[in-house]
């Protein structure tokens, strides 16, 4: 027995010491971590987001993570800026449409070059448009409906025109999503008759306020900053680029900002968000932005093809609990429009959690009695979305009606929602329009928005149908004005769907860094890089 | 030997194929559309259709599966919806991280569990025996996702030791590449600095995904060595006045290994598929996460392509098994 002591011993001591010696080597390798990282004497911001890039190509993807890069790799001929947004001048420095407002002329910054030092021309402006037009992905489907690469004609150097097949009173509107590419770089590395997609995948080719230095798919994606930036005011930056890291938990994220790995983190829990709200060296903005959440019925369905058990649904919801599910960071729906889309009305009859009002329509309804089974279909592991099911479950009990929660995957909900004979008697959907023009709005309740996640209501009013044509092809905005205020009246009194809340954009940061700038019409976790500085 | 190397290729090769046409059949009976995906939520119909053509979704599904068939013949694995990227470079950027990471782990779970097992028969009964059962208990019951998260906030957020999560710093180059391990890489072009820090990085993701392994090699290494302790040879032995570490470590442990091997070889395949949840809570660019993201976007190229990587790595990690075995115990390769 005293040899086997003898080796366990030895062993134990062994063992010990090598896990000393390696732990002191790990420990004292770990006091590193500081607040921003540095390089060659450069403060380097790091953003910790939970949506990875995928492709920084401009004519091929968008989404929130996608559009905080590109809008940094990039720009457009125009900008959003401010709150209420507002469309401002970047690669165009002025522009001008004739009367009916088919043609649209821009004129473009004699300053602006890309990355490479090559100007940015008409030529580019033309081969940028056209690439993503006749690609038809992306942002195509914004202008793919009036404009035609032929329409778009060079006029000089620093002169380019867009000829529309239709007026479009919204065109202005949309290009902040269009941005501009060099092409003697992107045809440089095309392979294959590709237009040079594989390239723009990880690769950038743009003029913007910073340049691309890393790309690692699915770990981080490094930018550097253009230290002689074209625009006017690349002087308010101090910093020395951007780390955009993936950070997938909001926990982890939380832990990150809190231990200074990260110094920008975006899209926390609403109770992750209260908490670091809490504390020290921890900066919380929340402001309004355009996605709002509704719980969309099926006006097609079985159910809820009856008016009035939609007007009784809606009148039995609970609505102050969407605002308490996010701690009081939404903020609710008076219109079908959210808050900062042009023309917006709080339309007086909306409805608001009322049992005799519900009662009322119920017993004007097929189901005078309910006895009926409601199907309420939500993105599965998206706790929010089951919460806000839970409460209308409850609320409907009063009406004797059950209501059945169905957590399905985002393709599967999809899948479902591209007929009325397979959609859900009721859909929870958050809906981001990307411009602030009615008529992105306006037109999810078109019929060929049907089929489209927005559209699972299958709302059909042939009425609505021609005011928002009627509106979306009226160029002054005193004729158009009135045109919304009664679309969102009827629709509003139609009750395709639950009109939910406007969740706030919510942002935790370091307090050393500056320069925030805040427009609602961006996606609720996308920021813009450009002017942010440690201070 | 030779005829049970030779039996055990062409199962593979079959299991391989078997493999695929599941892999394939599942991914294209689920609903949701693939195109309608790829094409973003405010797609026209149009454009849709030019993806769905582009892609080859159009084609009736058997041509769709000779045309899969044949790309992963001529190692063409297609083209991920998701990343945009080709699926054979995505497999190679995420594959090499989640090998390291299982690797490592299994590597801490057989070093330490095979002498606590041990450990726990010989002293069987005692507080140690009792302390390790504790936590082989704790391991099969604590959920991964609770687990890692607890390290990471005790010994990342709240001591400062560890980082939070990825494999390295983030102004870290990673070591040149010849294995894609980077902890491997480090030592083998002598970069110390980065391998301490990709071991530092490691360590808590591993003693996650390792808990669970830990646990089952404790216990079954303890079952089987208390069965074998107690058989007449090893009385015997003691009789003969031979020394306890020659009879545990020589006698009684190569004999109670087998199915603990067998064990190691299913944990590993296990591992390999279910790291999902530590690479979440660590950030560290795995497979799993990759093949999660992919099959929540109905992103069917990438899916089967990781699932086939992965299921060739299980059917390795068992055939290396199957060869131990054979050395353990030369009864197998006699049947074999």
């Amino acid at each position: 027995m005293s040899f086997y002591r003898k080796y366990l011993k030895n062993g134990l001591k062994v063992g010990l010491s090598v896990v000393a010696v390696g732990g002191s080597v790990l420990v004292w390798n770990a006091g590193k971590s500081a607040a921003f990282e540095r390089v060659d004497g450069e403060k380097i911001l790091v953003v910790a987001g939970r949506q990875s890039v995928e492709t920084l190509d401009p004519s091929i993807k968008y989404n929130a993570s996608i559009r905080t890069m590109q809008q940094a790799l990039y720009d457009g001929l125009v900008k959003y800026e401010g709150s209420p947004a507002n469309v401002v001048p970047w690669l165009a420095q002025s522009w001008e449409s004739n009367a009916d407002g088919t043609r649209w002329t821009f004129t473009l910054n004699s300053k602006a070059k890309f990355h490479n030092g090559d100007p940015v021309t008409a030529e580019a402006v033309n081969y940028s448009f056209a690439r993503t037009l006749e690609l038809g992905k992306g942002p195509s489907w914004m202008l793919a409906d009036f404009l035609k690469p032929e329409g778009i004609r060079v006029v000089d150097e620093k002169t380019i025109e867009f000829n529309l097949e239709k007026p479009y009173a919204a065109f202005l509107s949309f290009l902040p999503w269009w941005y501009v590419m060099n092409p003697a770089q992107v045809e440089a590395n095309a392979v294959e008759g590709d237009r040079g997609q594989k390239w723009l995948t990880s690769n950038a080719a743009g003029s913007g306020p910073y340049m691309l230095k890393r790309f690692e798919q699915g770990r981080l994606y490094e930018l550097t900053r253009v230290k002689d930036y074209w625009h006017q005011d690349a002087s308010k930056s101090n910093i020395g680029g951007v780390i955009y890291k993936l950070v997938r938990e909001t926990s982890a994220q939380r832990a990150a900002l809190m231990k200074g790995e990260a110094d920008i983190v975006l899209n926390l829990s609403p109770d992750e968000f209260k908490q670091v709200q809490k504390a020290k060296g921890i900066v919380t903005s929340t402001e309004p932005a355009l996605t709002s959440f509704g719980l969309k019925f099926n006006t097609q369905g079985k159910h809820m093809a009856d008016r009035n058990l939609r007007k009784a649904v809606a009148h039995a919801f609970d609505y102050n609990a969407l605002v308490t599910l996010f701690n009081g960071n939404a903020v609710l729906q008076t219109s079908p429009f959210t808050d900062d889309i042009k023309g917006k009305i709080s339309v007086p009859a909306i409805p608001r959690q009322d049992f005799a009002k519900a009662k009322d329509y119920l017993s004007k309804s097929a189901f005078p009695d309910g006895g009926i089974e409601l199907e309420y279909v939500y993105v599965q592991g998206f706790e929010v979305t089951r919460q806000m099911g839970l409460v209308l479950l409850d609320n409907l009990k009063k009406l004797n009606i059950n209501l059945k929660l169905v957590p399905l995957t985002w393709p599967n909900i999809v899948a479902r929602g591209s007929k009325p004979e397979t959609a859900a008697d009721i859909t929870a959907i958050f809906t981001t329009p990307v411009s602030t023009d009615p008529d992105a709005v306006a037109y999810q309740y078109h019929p060929k928005s049907w089929g489209r996640y927005y559209g699972v209501h299958f709302y059909d009013n042939a009425k609505v149908k021609g005011l928002i044509e009627q509106a979306r092809f009226t160029t002054k905005w005193e004729d158009r004005a009135p045109l919304y205020e009664e679309i969102q009246k009827i629709i509003v009194d139609d009750q395709p769907e639950i009109f939910g809340m406007m969740r706030n954009r919510q942002v935790a940061y370091r307090d050393y860094v500056k320069g925030f700038s805040y427009s609602p019409v961006r996606m609720t976790t996308e920021i813009d890089l450009y002017g942010l500085r440690i201070e | 030997m030779f005829n049970m190397f030779a039996k055990r290729c062409v199962l593979m090769l079959g299991m391989l194929l078997g493999l695929m046409v599941i892999t394939f059949l599942i991914s294209h009976v689920t609903p949701g559309d693939p195109a309608a995906l790829a094409a973003g939520p405010d797609a026209t119909e149009e454009m849709i259709e030019r993806i769905r053509v582009e892609r080859g979704f159009d084609k009736p599904m058997i041509q769709q599966f000779a045309i899969y068939v044949g790309g992963v013949v001529t190692g063409d694995l297609g083209t991920s919806i998701h990343t945009t990227r080709d699926v054979l470079d995505d497999i190679l950027t995420f594959f090499p991280a989640t090998f390291e990471l299982v690797v490592f782990s299994i590597f801490v779970a057989i070093l330490l569990g095979i002498p606590l097992g041990v450990i726990a028969a010989v002293k069987q009964n005692s507080w140690l025996d009792n302390l390790i059962r504790i936590i082989s208990s704790s391991g099969v019951g604590l959920p991964m996702f609770w687990l890692g998260l607890m390290l990471q906030l005790y010994f990342g957020l709240q001591l400062g030791w560890f980082p939070l999560g990825g494999r390295l710093e983030l102004m870290t180059d990673p070591p040149t590449t010849i294995t894609g391990l980077y902890t491997i890489d480090a030592l083998l072009t002598l970069n110390f600095p980065v391998f301490f820090e990709a071991l530092q990085h490691i360590l808590l993701p591993a003693v996650t995904l390792c808990f669970p392994a830990l646990a089952s090699i404790i216990r079954v290494n303890r079952a089987e060595m208390l069965e074998t302790l107690a058989l007449d040879y090893i009385t015997n032995a003691r009789a003969q006045g031979i020394g306890v570490f020659r009879i545990v470590a020589l006698y009684a442990l190569k004999n109670s290994i087998l199915p603990t091997l067998a064990l190691i070889g299913l944990r590993f395949g296990w591992m390999l598929g279910g790291t999902v949840l530590v690479e979440s809570v660590f950030d560290w660019p795995g497979i799993g996460l990759y093949t999660v993201q992919a099959a929540t976007a109905s992103d069917f190229e990438p899916v089967m392509a990781s699932t086939l990587v992965l299921g060739a790595w299980f059917m390795l990690a068992n055939f290396i098994i199957d060869i131990l075995y054979g050395w353990m115990d030369p009864r197998v390769l006699k049947k074999a």
